[in-house]
């Protein structure tokens, strides 16, 4: 039933205005040029001077009635894939009327949402039929990035019905704070539009592109995902290596760790005394590090001051002001046990006597005591 | 010696040098006349007692005022146990002070770092009885635990140890409370679950006590939190009716509508005995045999002791297993434990290595436009926190969990984080003109909690069980509700609020928590329901919604009267009743035939 309309939509245009006349208008701009710059919008960084050139694979992405549309992988000069595209053309139909939608869709490796090229002569239009603006295409920009947004779990009937006030032994109503979320995160006028790309980005394509990466994998590929910013890569490449790779790189992790997001963070902190058993002395950067990741990231390596090389404890007494007061806890606890050098005695004689630490305190009772 | 007006006080009389010495301690939850100040019973555990709050959300609290009798006349030394919640280069923001007969003591108090004895002033006391009153300065959540009045120039102790055992002196309280209560059931913690079983319990006949650490019923569902019930009646719509709540937004004024419906309908029952205000402190076991649980008024201190057979403990932090030894769990197994794993999700659904990290605490809130123009009070303290964010009202997004904190030992850190984050977000909002007649109109003083210890069972329900739909012979708690992990956006980006999360969500067939998750391996004697119930951190992921946990409770409610009936324990219900109850739950989806209509 849910297809009925697009299928006439497309029945329609395809018998009133003749095949030819159909495709010309609506078939997918076949892709054959070499990519030269960044997408419009964009998730990755663009290497300078880069060239990607389109390859067929044997991947379609499941469109609509309409078929399948094929997935091309771009591949760089030395022939290592980058990205996957696919030139989507689709119906969206709403309350009866529809409309053809022109986007060419990039995934990252990892079939994650990457970005998308916009049609200049084919825009985005909206339920009123005023074509898209540039803070539109941002705001669509911004929805497809988020790979868990409401859109995923609800079919687009909930999103558009008013809310019911209780749930009996069945479906989740939509609460209030559920349609300001879909509200914010959605272009104007556009939801069928948003869902329609939200779903082709998000849908089970991601697996397709994750597997075929999986297939073709290299060093090469690795570590560009190694150096590349983006925390799903820098995961990937992380969970792929193997320790000797992890020593050898362990500087760009550590640029990692003082740079990335707190998830990624928390994964190198966690993995740290293990990934360098036979190294320690390699922890130095993550350790120095110390004063400028988050707070999270910070509770989960002073966990391993216990196997940490000797320089730990100085460089974190030399950072207690950016403890809080359960991590200068922990610290105290841990060094109670040990025979302060001169160094950290003094570091901590500093901190204990500022005017302007809010735990100085504990560092003075601590210092009475262990003297 | 015990003074009455509910002052706890002692003499001491210390010849010393010629002199009587007196001290009185004054426990500032035993005030005659609260005022404003509100009594705040989460965190004893931690710090030590209920204490005074000053929740004026900006406004000053009026004064909170009780009698203070002397034996002895003289000039007393006056400390005050409290501590700066937001200790910083800033005013501290709650400020109070003490006033005596009327008469304004000019310290400002309120700006020590950490829970603490400051000292006021010394005072001449003339009088047998003198009129004490807390003043709050700021209405942003100044708080005192107690007033010391001594004649010797000497702070009680401040560590916990030696302040609990210099507590226990003063107040001359024997170990055993003054009143013994003996029922059928004794039930600790009345949100959902605990409400549930009760009902359950009562309806087969058991006399039942409900120990709850509040004035009203709920928990999180109360209108004191404020979470909407989700999730399915299951096999016991018929009681879960009688406490849960419409879908109203979480944190709306709503929630009041239902909670005179869930507290009548709890009182109905003759046989529950209500011990609201009640806040369980310990639990002994012998043999992994719970002999009692010992209560404190939250108030008042009275104490009762709880004797019973059988025990549920629905406190959700699963204090009363603690206390009695039972096995539990706390934060998130590692991925190949249970082997929990969601790909999509990796490491934000269930960790490599385990971990600390488990979902975390609400404070919900809201505002409203009014016709005059509102001014809100600059709140620099709240700005490390709040950052940027501005916002008018809250929703369940509003969580906070992070590495440094346990939700349970760090509890009153993360309701203060959360204060800051609403109160420094609200200012932000305050500053768009669009907002100038806007009041802030609620926020709760009380963390609504997700995760904290979970007991362990003969079954631990893993995310597995509600994934594949698993079936179970002693399946009793039915659900269709998706399986939702929370983690804190800031993991994502430095740049979101730490106090803002977001939600997995996992698409889950129909499923089934056994009995055998709800009481305890090795405690014999004691049932659990709710959050605490035996699970896995992802397996809690779907069953934690209060619906879920009501069945839980009615599910134990049940099987506590089969244990009466045969004077058993909880697992022999599984080992040898099995049939028998789950005949008494299928029961519970039909309405009975009034005799009249037989």
């Amino acid at each position: 039933m849910k297809y009925t309309i697009p299928i006439l939509f497309a029945l329609s245009l395809f018998l009133g205005k003749g095949s030819d006349c159909f495709w010309d208008k609506w078939a997918p701009l076949r892709y054959q040029k070499t990519l030269e710059r960044a997408p419009e919008f964009y998730v990755l960084e663009w290497k300078e001077g880069a060239s990607l050139s389109p390859k067929t694979s044997d991947m379609y992405i499941e469109v609509d009635t309409l078929g399948n549309q094929e997935i091309l992988v771009l591949s760089d000069k030395r022939d290592n894939p980058v990205l996957y595209t696919s030139e989507i053309v689709t119906p969206v139909c709403a309350d009866g009327e529809c409309k053809m939608m022109n986007i060419q869709l990039y995934w990252t490796l990892l079939g994650e949402y990457a970005g998308f090229d916009r049609y200049p002569e084919l825009p985005l239009t909206k339920h009123d039929h005023d074509e898209f603006g540039k803070e539109d295409y941002l705001k669509l920009h911004d929805l497809l990035k988020d790979d868990k947004s409401i859109l995923g779990r609800r079919s687009i009937n909930q999103l558009v019905e008013k809310p019911t006030m209780r749930t009996v032994n069945g479906v989740d109503a939509l609460s209030g704070a559920t349609i300001a979320e879909v509200k914010e995160s959605v272009v104007s006028g556009a939801l069928y539009s948003c869902y329609t790309a939200w779903h082709l980005v998000h849908g089970k394509i991601d697996k397709k592109l994750k597997k075929h990466t999986l297939g073709i994998l290299n060093e090469t590929m690795l570590m560009d995902m190694l150096y590349s910013k983006n925390p799903d890569y820098q995961l990937f490449a992380l969970e792929k290596l193997n320790v000797s790779q992890y020593e050898d790189h362990y500087l760009q992790i550590a640029t990692i760790f003082k740079t990335g997001i707190p998830l990624v963070r928390s994964i190198i902190a966690k993995e740290l005394p293990s990934k360098f058993k036979s190294s320690p002395e390699l922890e130095k950067p993550f350790w120095d590090a110390f004063g400028v990741i988050d707070l999270g990231s910070r509770s989960l390596l002073l966990k391993h001051l216990e196997d940490a090389p000797q320089f730990a404890v100085l460089t974190v007494s030399d950072k207690l002001s950016a403890l809080s007061k359960n991590q200068l806890k922990r610290f105290l606890e841990y060094i109670s046990q040990q025979d302060l050098t001169p160094e950290v005695q003094s570091n901590m004689e500093a901190f204990a006597n500022s005017d302007n630490e809010t735990y100085g305190y504990l560092v003075q009772e601590f210092l009475s005591n262990h003297n | 010696m015990i003074m009455k007006y509910g002052m706890t006080s002692l003499l001491l009389v210390l010849l010393s040098l010629g002199c009587y010495a007196q001290e009185v301690l004054v426990e500032a939850e035993s005030f005659d006349n609260p005022g404003g100040w509100m009594v705040d019973p989460q965190f004893e555990q931690q710090m030590g007692s209920p204490y005074l709050l000053a929740h004026g959300i900006g406004v000053p609290v009026e004064n909170a005022t009780t009698k203070v009798h002397f034996e002895s006349m003289g000039e007393y030394h006056i400390w005050v146990r409290t501590k700066n919640w937001v200790p910083g280069n800033w005013e501290a923001p709650g400020r109070f002070q003490l006033a005596v007969d009327g008469k304004k003591l000019a310290k400002i108090l309120g700006l020590r770092s950490g829970w603490g004895w400051e000292y006021v002033d010394k005072v001449a006391i003339s009088t047998q009885s003198i009129d004490l009153e807390l003043v709050d300065l700021t209405g942003f959540d100044g708080r005192v635990d107690a007033i010391y009045f001594s004649m010797i120039n000497e702070p009680p102790p401040s560590a916990p140890k030696p302040l609990e055992t210099w507590r226990k002196t003063i107040k001359a309280e024997p170990n055993i409370p003054p009143t013994i209560k003996t029922y059928d059931l004794v039930i600790v913690g009345g949100g959902i679950a605990g409400c549930a079983a009760s009902i359950a319990a009562a309806e087969q006949g058991l006399e039942v006590a409900l120990v709850h650490d509040r004035p009203v019923l709920g928990g999180n569902a109360s209108e004191e939190i404020r979470v909407h019930t989700l999730g399915i009646y299951g096999n016991f719509e018929r009681i879960l009716r009688k406490l849960d709540t419409e879908h109203y937004p979480n944190g709306s004024a709503d929630a009041k509508l239902d909670q005179k419906k869930r507290d009548d309908n709890v009182k109905s029952y003759k046989n529950i005995d209500l011990f609201l205000n009640h806040r369980a402190y310990d639990a002994k076991a012998e043999n992994n045999i719970i002999q009692y649980v010992d209560a404190r008024h939250t108030s008042t201190g009275e104490r009762i002791r709880f004797k019973a057979p059988r025990y549920v403990d629905s406190t959700g932090d699963g204090w009363i297993g603690f206390w009695a030894g039972a096995e539990f769990s706390y934060g998130r197994e590692s991925v190949d434990t249970y082997g929990e794993g969601w790909e999509e999700h990796g490491e934000l659904w269930s960790p490599k290595e385990p971990d600390n990290a488990v979902m975390g605490s609400s404070v919900l809130w809201g505002s409203k436009e009014i016709d005059a123009v509102q001014v809100f009070p600059e709140v620099p303290w709240a700005m490390p926190v709040a950052r940027e964010y501005a916002r008018v009202a809250g929703e369940w997004q509003w969580e906070y969990s992070s590495p440094d904190m346990h939700q349970i030992d760090d509890a009153e850190e993360i309701r203060d984080h959360m204060l800051r984050a609403i109160y420094g977000s609200f200012a932000n909002a305050k500053k768009d003109t669009v907002n100038a007649n806007r009041k802030l109109e609620w926020v709760s003083s009380l963390v609504g909690k997700r995760e904290s210890r979970r007991l362990v069972g003969d079954h631990i329900f893993t995310f597995n069980d509600a994934k594949e739909g698993r079936k179970f012979p002693d399946g009793v708690v039915i659900e269709i509700r998706e399986v939702d992990i929370h983690y804190q956006t800031v993991l994502e980006d430095e740049k979101n609020p730490d106090f803002i999360s977001e939600a997995l969500f996992y698409k889950t067939p129909e499923y089934y928590i056994p009995y055998r998750s709800l009481y305890s391996k090795n405690i014999k004697n004691l049932f659990m329901a709710g959050r605490n119930f035996s699970c896995s951190h992802a397996g809690l992921g779907g069953p934690r919604v209060m619906r879920t946990t009501g069945q839980m409770g009615a599910a134990v409610g049940f099987a506590a009267a089969l244990c009466k009936k045969y004077d058993v324990n909880p697992r022999e219900i599984y080992t040898g009743y099995l049939d028998e109850y789950l005949a008494l739950i299928e029961e519970q989806k039909f309405e009975k035939i009034p005799e009249t209509k037989k």
